[in-house]
């Protein structure tokens, strides 16, 4: 490493040392108590799978570079110079960090580890060695921000075609079309993911609820937040911000995507509009009689895995459990559950990175979980999460079908 | 050697005391003035009495009970035991009276400097045994051995001072009240020594001071940071 990137790195290093990252840094007496709160190290034991160890990569920077310690007594801190092999050891530490933030409510000072790998992926951006897959996702997802207005008639034509698929799930239409598009004055705008499946489902339950609702152009996954990028991650649900402004929406629904969710709901400052969860919304359809579902559709065991960015990040937590009440009588609990409960270990970008091999072992822990409830569906409300599960179903023969909570709310509306 | 004694003694816990408070209000500022997070980063669920629950969090470690039971409890008697030395050792001062002034007992007769001493201990092989001995760092040990010496010195000043009868075999209470303490609370430079039984004993107190005066200057940069660290922090957790 040249000494021009090692100056920029450190100068990007001393950005990111906002109030929290500095009590973060100085607070950890490295205890040892959040090393098996990660599901990484409880699956796969290895130091540096633990959420201290893979803070320390980014503390001991910090202590060589804006410590006085750190500075005239490296040894004691084992402080260590900013250089390509040290770089090697950030990278394979951020990106294996799922940033579901369980060790948080482990550790006595309640340090985010998630927080601190935000600066090793940023540190690996500025140096141009974040994920090129990740990178490239987030630079799509922006250009496609830039460009929607020349892909608006075909984006029309597409999502007018689900209308068969959707009317199968819900036989009245709710509104002037199926699937509705710039609808002022909108009630709801629900923000999709690229895929259909995100799409029909939710279709389905609003139409069913009379909802006054539009199709947002964009899709809810924010890439720029996976690659820790905080201006890619600004600018893809700046976009969102400014379409629900255009149309005057009340609320703005995110779809079954926990960090879409957090993002939108947590992280980009007071909005004029109110942002949902798309399960928090089904909640309301229930709770309010304007769903009803019928229970027989869903039969076994049934139980339900908390995305980590919409429960413990984001608050969703009973929502999904009252919905599942009207589906099933025959529903279980994980051990742990709620803000304890373990992350699928498909979160953080792993899921898009591919990294498959790393998803299985590190989240063996997660399928033990699974194993243990004896269910045969699980239930869960995040594309990423869905995917993790679906592999780690297959891989560690959990025995179980992996369902989206949409679709099995869409698939027992019961018809008027 | 009255002179290094009267080093030790005098100049270098002023400049201890002025080095750790410096230390950690330099510190403390460097963190306030640096930019706020830019969102909440509390986990859910979220609750109307955070503040509260925070400041438990702070001060019982509910997620170390759970966890480690055994740590916990070492854990409160080293905290219950640094309470009760701190308070003991304002105590000296003989404009302070929490103990009769005639007591040849320092405040907890013993017991603070037991419940601050053997805690270390089990904190120190904590460290040696893995997985913590894989994430600590050599500061990490010497802070503890540090505070462990300084314990074991204290302990030996304080029970033979409380425990053998004044025949000018040690150092009393009384004469460290009114020949060290009295002095270092007018901050006056002259030296314990005079006026105060000099022997074997004297170095250990000697020792004991020039521990604690390191310890002192060493806390701004080390991680007893936490100390200062641990509300703000269950704070940003909780609200």
């Amino acid at each position: 490493m040249d000494a021009a990137t090692q100056k920029k790195l450190i100068g990007e290093l001393g950005k990111k040392l906002n109030r929290a990252v500095r009590m973060y840094m100085d607070g950890c007496t490295r205890c040892g108590l959040c090393v098996d709160s990660c599901h990484a190290y409880v699956s796969d034991p290895k130091i540096e799978h633990s959420p201290v160890a893979r803070a320390q990569n980014i503390r001991r920077l910090y202590e060589r570079y804006f410590t006085l310690n750190g500075t005239f007594a490296p040894g004691l801190e084992e402080a260590v110079e900013l250089d390509d092999a040290w770089m090697k050891k950030v990278y394979e530490t951020a990106y294996t960090c799922t940033g579901c933030r369980r060790c948080m409510t482990v550790c006595p000072f309640g340090i985010d580890t998630q927080q601190i790998q935000g600066i090793a992926k940023q540190l690996l951006n500025v140096a141009g060695e974040a994920p090129m897959v990740l990178n490239m996702l987030a630079d799509m997802s922006v250009a496609k921000g830039q460009t929607y207005r020349s892909t608006k008639d075909n984006f029309a034509t597409a999502v007018g075609n689900l209308g068969g698929e959707i009317i199968e799930k819900w036989r009245s239409e709710g509104g002037d079309a199926v699937v509705p598009l710039d609808v002022e004055d909108c009630d709801v705008l629900y923000v999709a993911l690229a895929g259909k499946h995100s799409i029909i489902s939710a279709a389905a339950i609003m139409n069913a609820a009379g909802e006054k609702w539009s199709l947002s152009y964009f899709e809810a996954v924010n890439f720029g937040a996976f690659v820790g990028n905080p201006e890619k991650t600004r600018i893809i649900s700046q976009r969102i911000i400014d379409e629900a402004q255009r149309l005057n929406a009340k609320k703005v629904v995110i779809c079954e995507c926990g960090t879409a969710f957090r993002v939108m709901k947590h992280m980009m400052g007071t909005l004029p509009f109110e942002v949902l969860s798309v399960v928090e919304l089904m909640h309301q359809y229930v709770r309010d009689g304007r769903i009803t579902l019928d229970k027989s559709k869903l039969e076994g065991k049934v139980t339900y895995h908390d995305p980590c960015q919409l429960a413990r990040n984001g608050g969703v937590f009973d929502e999904p459990r009252h919905v599942l009440q009207q589906l099933t009588d025959n529903f279980v609990d994980t051990t742990p559950t709620r803000e304890h409960n373990w992350c699928c270990g498909g979160g953080g970008g792993l899921v898009a990175m591919g990294e498959k091999d790393f998803r299985m072992s590190s989240a063996k822990v997660k399928a033990d979980q699974v194993k243990a409830t004896g269910a045969t569906v699980l239930v869960t409300s995040c594309e990423n999460c869905h995917t993790q599960l679906h592999d780690l179903n297959a891989h560690h023969d959990m025995g179980v079908r992996v369902e989206y909570l949409t679709e099995l709310v869409a698939d027992a509306l019961i018809q008027p | 050697m009255d002179k290094i004694y009267h080093l030790i003694m005098v100049p270098m816990v002023y400049l201890a005391v002025a080095w750790c408070i410096i230390g950690v209000a330099y510190r403390v500022v460097r963190m306030l003035r640096a930019p706020k997070p830019a969102h909440s980063l509390a986990l859910f669920p979220r609750r109307i009495d955070g503040h509260v629950k925070a400041l438990v969090e702070a001060f019982t470690w509910p997620t170390i009970l759970r966890k480690q039971p055994v740590f916990w409890a070492f854990l409160v008697a080293f905290h219950v035991g640094l309470i009760i030395i701190l308070f003991g050792h304002v105590d000296l001062f003989p404009q302070v009276n929490i103990c009769p002034a005639d007591s040849r007992h320092m405040l907890g007769a013993g017991l603070g400097g037991l419940l601050f001493t053997a805690p270390l201990l089990y904190f120190l092989q904590r460290r040696f045994k893995e997985p913590v001995r894989l994430i600590s760092v050599p500061a990490d040990y010497y802070l503890l051995l540090l505070m462990f010496l300084i314990g074991l010195t204290g302990i030996s000043i304080s029970w033979t001072n409380s425990w053998n009868p004044p025949i000018g075999f040690v150092i009393t209470k009384a004469e460290l009240a009114t020949h060290y303490f009295d002095k270092l609370a007018h901050l006056s430079l002259a030296s314990p020594i005079e006026g105060m039984l000099v022997n074997s004993h004297t170095i250990v107190v000697a020792l004991h001071v020039l521990l604690a005066n390191l310890f002192l200057m060493l806390l701004p940069f080390s991680k007893v940071m936490h100390a200062f660290l641990a509300v703000p922090l269950n704070r940003l957790r909780r609200v």
